[in-house]
C-alpha cells in the first residue's frame, strides 16, 4: 500500500479511537459501496460560547497522491460565507498550504480543530471572500447577523 | 519580575530546591530559573556531587537531574579518565540509594542519569547492561571494562536479589526509551544504536527472570510488570531497528512464551494483555506461526472462556477490555486468515467477537467494548469484500457461507444495540453520551454499507422481513432500529433499479404510516422522526411509485406543525416535491391549501416554512400549462404578497399591531426573551420573512430541464409576451421596491433582492422570477452609493452580465452601456478602494466581464471616467487589499492583452497602453520588488507574463522601472544591485511568458525581501 493509503489508514483509526466531542469524519463511499480513503466528509461544529455555536459544517477533506508530503484540501460543502473561505468553498488558512505551516506530521483530527478555531477567530491579513470580509470589517453587527443565520440554516442534528 | 539572586551557600540552595518541589508553589518559574542558572555553571558538577549523598529524596532526585543537564551540555569537556571516574561513581550512587532507603524517584533518576552517560560515552561502556548486572551484584560501582572478566550476564541475573533486579530492569526500560528517542538514522546517532542492539542478548536474560513468576510466592508483582513494559519497550525499538532482526528480534522471540504465563496470574493479566495487543497491532510480525498458534490455543481455553463471560456479562473494568482489546488485536492481525478460516476454532473465535457486540449494557456509556468491537468487524468486512473480488470463485464459494454467518450475527446484534434506551434512561444521560450513542449509531450504518456492497437485495430483504415483524408485534424500538437500518442503505440502492422495489413496498404499504397519519396515535415521537426521514431518504423510489406520493406527502405536511419534526419533515416535503415535481402537478393547489391552513393556525418555523415555499414552487414550476402555471403561482404569491404589504403598512401605522393575530405573530421572533420587540422591528421581521419566502420561491420556480439557446434570435421581442407574466413581474417588482424604499437602512432586504434577481439570472425559459433585462437594468441604475450591501448588488450584476452573456446578444451591448458608467460612478464616488473592499472587488470585475467581450462599450466611457478608472486600478494594484488587488490583476492581464478586431478600436487601445504601460510596469515592479505579499506572486506574474509577450515596449518598461533609485517604486534598491535587475528582466524577457516566470518572479522577490523570507521546511 502506498503511503497516503497507510496513514490514512491510521488516521482513521486514530480517529475512530479518539475524536473531539461533536465533530465526525468518515472516508466517503464510491458509488460501489467500497471506501474512498482520499475524499472525507467531515463535520465541524460550532465552538461553544462563541456565534457559532449551535452549527454543524459540513467540510470536504480531499487528499492529493502525495499526502502526507502535500496538504488535504478542505472544502465547505456548500460554501460557508466566512472571511477566509473562497467562494468555491475551499477553506484558505496556513496549516493547509505546503508553502506555510503545513507539516506532514499535523493529523486530521489537528486539521479539523484549526478550521474549527478560524470559525470565531477570522485571518484578516489572507481574505478569501469580499463579503464576509468586508462585513467583518466594517460593519461586526451585520456580520454576526448573517453568521447567526447561517448556523441556524446548519443546525446540529 | 525580577529574577531571584544566585544563593550564595549550600544551605540556600537545599532550600531553594524544597521551595520547588512544595506543591502549589506561587513563583516556581523564577526559582526554577535560578537553579537552572546554578546547574548550567561550571559548580554544577561539584554541585551534583554534593547533593547526591543528602539524605532528602527531593534534594537527591534534584542532583540526579543536575547530573544529566551537565552530561548533556558539557560532556565534552570531560577527558575520558574523568568519564570512566564518572560512570562509576553514578553506578555507586544508585546502587547506595537503593540501599539506604532512598525513595524510587531517585533510583530511577539516577538511572536516567546512567542512561544519559551512555547517551553521550556509548564507547566507553558498550556492554552497559552486562556491566551494570555485573555491578550491581557486586554492591558497587567498577570501571566499564572489569565486566571482560565477569561471568555471563544469565548467571549474574540469577543471583541478584529482588530489590536488585528491579534497578537492572528500570535501566533497561530508560535505555531503550531514551536512546529510541535518538535519530537511528543520522549519523551522529548510529553507532550509540549499533551498540545499543548488541546488549540486547544480555537484556534478555535480564527479563527472562523479570517475566518469570517469583519461586518463593513472595508478591513479587513490581517487578513482573515492569518486566512487561520493558519487554514491550525493547520489542518496538526491534521493530523499527528492522536491520538487526537476528541480534535484537530473535533472542526476544525467546521470551513470548514467558510473557504468555504471566496472563495466568489475574493481577497482571490488563499488562500483559495491553503488552500482546500492542504488538499485535503495531508489529505483528514479531510473532511467529507457533506463537499465533498459541494464542489461538489460549483463546480457546477455559480460562479464556471465563474472562469472556465476565467481559460479555459486563466487566468493563480495566481488566476486562483490556481482554476484549487483546482479542480484537488478534483477531484484527488475522483478519485474512479469518475471513477465509472455515475450521471450527476459527469459527468459535469469531462466534466470541461477534459476541462483543452483544454485551450487557447501552451504548456507549456502559457497553465500552462494543465501538472497538464493530472496528475489528468493519475491517473484516472490507476484508470479505477485498477476497471475494480477488479470489477465485471456487476458493469463495468454499468459506463465504461461513463468512455470511458471522455477518448474520453481527447485523442482529447491532440491530439490538442500536435501538434507544427508554426515555427515563435517555434522560439521564449526559450530552457526551448521547453524542457517542448517535456516533456509534453511524458507525453501524456504515458497516451496513459496506455489507450491501456484499448482500446487496438480500439485506434488504432481511429488513423487510425483520419491519414486518416488529411492526406486528408494536415492538416500537425495534421498529425504529430496523427503520434506521433501512434507512442507512437508501444511498446504495441506486437511482432507477428498481430491484428493490418488491421489498420496498411491503415497507411503504404496510399499516405503519396510517398508524402515523393518526394524530394521537400511538407511535412513539423518536419512531415518526426516523419513519419521516425514510421517506426522505427513499424519495427516488416514490418518484418510481407515485401511488404512494400522496399519502407520504399528508403524512409530512401534518407533521410541519410540530417543533420537533417540523424542520425535518419541511425538508422531505422540499426534497419529495422537488424530485417528484412532474408527478405532483395536479396536487399543487392542495398543496396550497395545506400550507395556508397550517399558516392560518400557527407560527410556522421561518426555516421550516422557506422549505415547504420552496417545495410547492418546483411543483408549480413544472405544470405544463402556462395559464394553469401562472394562476396556481398567483395564488402562492398572492399569500407572500400580502404579508409584504402588512409589513409596509404597520411600518406607516404602528397603532395596527395587534399581537393575537398570528399575521402579526410571523415577525416576533423570540431571540432575546426579555425584550419584547417594538412595531417597527416586527414590521422588519414580517418583511424579511416574506421576502426570503419569496427568494425560496424564485429558487423552487428555476427549471430542472435544460433548454437549447438561441445566441442569435432578436431576443425577448422576438417571442409573444404573456400578459399575464408580464403582470405579475411588474408586480413583484414593485413589491421589491416598496420594501427597499420603506425599509431603507435594511441590509438584508437588499440581499434577498439579490437572491431573488439571481435565482432568474441562471433560467432561459420565460418565467415569473425571469426577469426582462431592461427591468434589471433599470433597478441597478437606480441604487445609488448609500444603498445597505452595495457589494452584493454589485456581485449580482456581475452575474448579470453573466447571465446576458448566455442570452441572445442583441440586447447585450445596450443594457452594459447603461450599467458601466453606474459600476465605474460608484467607484468614483468610493475613492478609497479600501474603505468597501466587496465594492472594489466586484466593481472592478465587472468592468473586466465587459471588457472580455464588449471593448468598444468600455471605450465609450466618458474620458474623465475611463481615465479614473484606469488610474484607480493601477492604484488598487499598488495597495495592500489583496481581493481587490487580484481582480485588480486579472483586469490588467486581460487588458494587456487586448485585441481588437476593430481597427479604430484597436488604435485607441494601443494609444491608453502607451501611456499606461510604465504606469504599470512600474507597479508590477514596485510589487514584485518586495510590496506584495508572497501568496499574490502568482497572481500578479499574470500581468507581467502578458506584458512580455504582448508589448514590445515591455523590456524598456521594466527597466526604466527598475532603475529607480529613490524606493518610491523599486523599493529594495539599496539590497539588490543592478546587475541583478538586469539579469531579473533578461530572464522574464527571455521565458517569453513560460510558466517559470512565477518561480522567477518568486527568487527575485526573496532576493529583494532578503533571504530570511524563506520559510523555515
Amino acid at each position: 500500500m502506498s503511503l497516503c493509503q497507510n496513514r490514512l489508514q491510521e488516521e482513521r483509526k486514530q480517529w475512530r479511537k479518539d475524536h473531539p466531542f461533536g465533530f465526525y469524519a468518515r472516508p466517503q463511499k464510491t458509488p460501489q459501496g467500497v471506501l474512498d480513503l482520499k475524499v472525507w466528509e467531515c463535520g465541524i461544529p460550532g465552538k461553544a460560547g462563541t456565534i457559532w455555536e449551535g452549527g454543524l459544517f459540513k467540510l470536504i477533506v480531499a487528499f492529493p497522491d502525495e499526502y502526507p508530503t502535500k496538504p488535504p484540501k478542505c472544502k465547505f460543502s456548500p460554501p460557508l460565507f466566512h472571511p477566509n473561505v473562497y467562494p468555491s468553498g475551499t477553506v484558505c488558512l496556513s496549516i493547509l498550504n505546503e508553502e506555510e505551516a503545513w507539516k506532514p506530521a499535523i493529523t486530521i483530527k489537528q486539521i479539523l480543530l484549526g478550521v474549527q478555531d478560524l470559525l470565531d477567530d477570522p485571518n484578516p491579513e489572507s481574505p478569501a471572500q469580499a463579503e464576509a470580509y468586508n462585513m467583518f470589517k466594517k460593519d461586526r453587527v451585520e456580520y454576526e447577523r448573517r453568521i447567526k443565520r447561517v448556523v441556524r440554516e446548519n443546525a446540529a442534528p | 519580575m525580577e529574577p531571584l539572586p544566585l544563593p550564595t551557600s549550600l544551605a540556600e540552595v537545599e532550600a531553594l530546591i524544597r521551595e520547588l518541589y512544595r506543591p502549589f508553589q506561587p513563583d516556581v518559574a523564577r526559582i526554577q530559573d535560578v537553579l537552572h542558572r546554578l546547574q548550567k555553571s561550571p559548580e554544577g558538577w561539584q554541585l551534583a556531587q554534593t547533593l547526591i549523598t543528602h539524605r532528602e529524596d527531593e534534594i537527591r532526585f534534584f542532583a540526579a537531574l543536575t547530573l544529566m543537564i551537565k552530561l548533556n551540555r558539557d560532556s565534552a569537556s570531560l577527558s575520558e579518565d574523568d568519564a570512566k571516574g564518572l560512570l562509576e561513581s553514578i553506578i555507586n550512587w544508585t546502587i547506595q540509594s537503593m540501599q539506604d532507603g532512598a525513595g524510587p524517584i531517585v533510583t530511577r533518576k539516577l538511572c536516567s542519569a546512567l542512561v544519559t552517560y551512555f547517551v553521550h560515552f556509548s564507547h566507553l561502556w558498550p556492554n552497559c547492561v552486562h556491566h551494570f548486572i555485573y555491578c550491581l551484584d557486586l554492591g558497587r560501582g567498577t570501571r566499564a571494562d572489569a565486566v571482560d572478566d565477569a561471568l555471563a550476564s544469565n548467571i549474574l541475573v540469577d543471583k541478584l536479589d529482588r530489590p536488585k533486579l528491579r534497578v537492572a530492569v528500570w535501566f533497561a526500560i530508560t535505555l531503550v526509551e531514551e536512546v529510541g528517542k535518538t535519530d537511528m538514522n543520522s549519523a551522529a546517532y548510529s553507532e550509540l544504536h549499533t551498540r545499543l542492539v548488541k546488549n540486547g542478548a544480555d537484556v534478555v536474560s535480564l527479563l527472562a527472570r523479570g517475566l518469570s513468576p517469583p519461586s518463593d510466592n513472595h508478591p513479587e508483582l513490581k517487578i513482573q510488570q515492569d518486566a512487561l513494559s520493558c519487554y514491550l519497550a525493547w520489542i518496538l525499538y526491534g521493530q523499527r531497528a528492522n536491520s538487526n532482526i537476528d541480534l535484537l528480534v530473535t533472542p526476544l522471540r525467546q521470551l513470548v512464551d514467558l510473557a504468555m504465563q504471566c496472563f495466568a496470574d489475574q493481577q497482571l493479566l490488563h499488562a500483559t494483555a495491553e503488552l500482546f495487543s500492542d504488538v499485535l497491532s503495531n508489529y505483528s510480525g514479531f510473532f511467529t506461526p507457533e506463537h499465533y498458534s498459541s494464542l489461538a490455543t489460549l483463546f480457546d481455553s477455559q480460562w479464556a472462556a471465563q474472562h469472556y463471560e465476565q467481559l460479555v456479562h459486563g466487566n468493563h473494568t480495566e481488566d476486562g477490555i483490556a481482554f476484549g482489546l487483546f482479542l480484537l488485536a488478534y483477531g484484527d492481525a488475522t483478519v485474512h486468515d479469518l475471513v477465509k478460516a472455515t475450521d471450527d476454532r476459527s469459527r468459535r473465535f469469531l462466534a466470541r467477537l461477534s459476541g462483543l457486540l452483544a454485551a450487557d449494557g447501552y451504548l456507549v456509556g456502559e457497553d465500552m467494548i462494543f465501538v472497538p468491537a464493530l472496528e475489528f468487524w468493519l475491517t473484516y468486512i472490507e476484508t470479505t469484500i477485498d477476497c471475494t473480488y480477488s479470489d477465485e470463485e471456487a476458493d469463495v464459494a468454499i468459506w463465504k457461507p461461513y463468512a455470511e454467518e458471522h455477518l448474520k450475527a453481527v447485523i442482529m446484534n447491532c440491530w439490538r444495540k442500536v435501538q434507544w434506551p427508554p426515555a427515563e434512561v435517555f434522560a439521564e444521560w449526559d450530552q457526551n453520551e448521547r453524542a457517542n450513542f448517535g456516533d456509534a449509531r453511524k458507525d453501524v450504518a456504515d458497516m451496513l454499507q459496506s455489507v450491501f456492497t456484499l448482500e446487496g437485495l438480500n439485506l434488504i430483504s432481511y429488513f423487510t422481513e425483520l419491519f414486518l415483524q416488529s411492526l406486528a408485534t408494536q415492538s416500537w424500538s425495534e421498529l425504529e432500529a430496523t427503520i434506521f437500518c433501512l434507512s442507512s442503505l437508501s444511498d446504495c440502492v441506486s437511482e432507477e433499479d428498481d430491484r428493490y422495489d418488491e421489498d420496498l413496498a411491503k415497507v411503504f404499504a404496510s399499516g405503519l404510516f396510517d398508524l402515523l397519519s393518526e394524530a394521537q396515535g400511538p407511535i412513539p415521537l423518536r419512531l415518526r422522526q426516523t419513519a419521516l426521514s425514510l421517506i426522505e431518504r427513499y424519495n427516488e423510489y416514490f418518484e418510481r411509485h407515485s401511488e404512494f406520493l400522496p399519502n407520504a406527502l399528508n403524512l409530512l405536511f401534518a407533521a410541519v406543525g410540530d417543533p420537533v419534526l417540523g424542520g425535518p419533515a419541511a425538508r422531505s416535503i422540499s426534497t419529495l416535491c422537488s424530485s417528484c415535481r412532474t408527478i405532483l402537478t395536479g396536487e399543487a393547489g392542495a398543496f396550497i391549501s395545506h400550507y395556508q391552513t397550517i399558516r392560518n393556525r400557527q407560527v410556522l418555523d421561518s426555516l421550516a416554512e422557506e422549505k415547504i415555499i420552496l417545495a410547492i414552487a418546483s411543483v408549480i414550476q413544472s405544470i405544463p400549462s402556462e395559464d394553469l402555471r401562472l394562476q396556481t403561482f398567483e395564488q402562492l404569491y398572492d399569500i407572500l404578497k400580502k404579508d409584504l404589504q402588512l409589513a409596509v403598512q404597520l411600518k406607516s401605522q404602528p397603532e395596527i399591531l395587534d399581537l393575537s393575530h398570528p399575521m402579526f405573530l410571523r415577525g416576533y421572533e423570540v431571540t432575546d426573551p426579555q425584550k419584547v420587540p417594538g412595531p417597527q422591528e416586527i414590521a422588519l421581521q414580517i418583511a424579511l420573512r416574506s421576502m426570503r419566502c419569496l427568494a425560496s420561491m424564485a429558487k423552487g420556480m428555476q427549471d430542472v430541464k435544460e433548454y437549447p439557446i438561441d445566441l442569435e434570435s432578436d431576443g425577448p421581442q422576438a417571442r409573444p409576451v404573456n400578459q399575464k407574466l408580464s403582470g405579475l413581474q411588474t408586480d413583484i417588482m414593485s413589491a421589491l421596491f416598496n420594501i427597499q424604499r420603506t425599509f431603507s437602512a435594511c441590509s438584508e432586504a437588499v440581499e434577498t433582492i439579490c437572491h431573488i434577481f439571481k435565482a432568474g439570472f441562471s433560467e432561459t425559459e420565460p418565467g415569473p422570477f425571469v426577469f426582462p433585462p431592461s427591468v434589471i437594468t433599470d433597478y441597478f441604475v437606480q441604487q445609488p452609493f448609500g444603498t445597505p450591501r452595495l457589494g452584493a448588488l454589485l456581485s449580482t450584476a456581475c452575474s448579470f452580465v453573466g447571465s446576458l452573456y448566455r442570452g441572445p446578444r442583441a440586447y447585450v451591448p445596450s443594457q452594459l452601456a447603461r450599467l458601466l458608467p453606474w459600476v465605474v460612478g460608484l467607484l468614483q464616488t468610493l475613492q478609497v478602494p479600501e474603505n468597501d473592499t466587496e465594492i472594489s472587488q466586484n466593481g472592478i470585475c465587472f468592468v473586466d466581464k465587459v471588457m472580455a467581450k464588449y471593448p468598444d462599450v468600455l471605450f465609450q466611457l466618458s474620458s474623465p471616467q475611463l481615465e479614473f478608472f484606469f488610474l484607480y486600478t493601477i492604484k488598487v494594484l499598488q495597495g495592500k487589499e489583496p481581493l481587490p488587488k487580484s481582480a485588480s490583476a486579472d483586469f490588467w492581464s486581460n487588458f494587456i492583452s487586448l485585441k481588437p478586431e476593430d481597427p479604430s478600436l484597436a488604435a485607441t487601445v494601443s494609444s491608453a497602453m502607451t501611456h499606461l504601460g510604465p504606469l504599470i510596469a512600474q507597479t508590477l515592479v514596485s510589487n514584485i520588488g518586495g510590496n506584495a505579499a508572497r501568496s499574490e506572486l502568482d497572481k500578479l506574474s499574470e500581468p507581467l507574463k502578458k506584458l512580455v509577450t504582448q508589448q514590445v515596449q515591455a523590456q524598456q518598461w521594466l527597466e526604466a522601472a527598475l532603475s529607480d533609485e529613490s524606493g518610491g517604486v523599486f523599493p529594495a534598491g539599496e539590497r539588490v544591485s543592478l546587475s541583478e535587475r538586469w539579469a531579473f528582466v533578461k530572464k522574464v524577457i527571455g521565458l517569453r511568458g513560460a510558466r517559470q516566470t512565477n518561480q522567477v518572479v518568486r527568487d527575485f522577490w526573496l532576493l529583494c525581501r532578503g533571504q530570511n523570507f524563506a520559510y523555515v521546511s
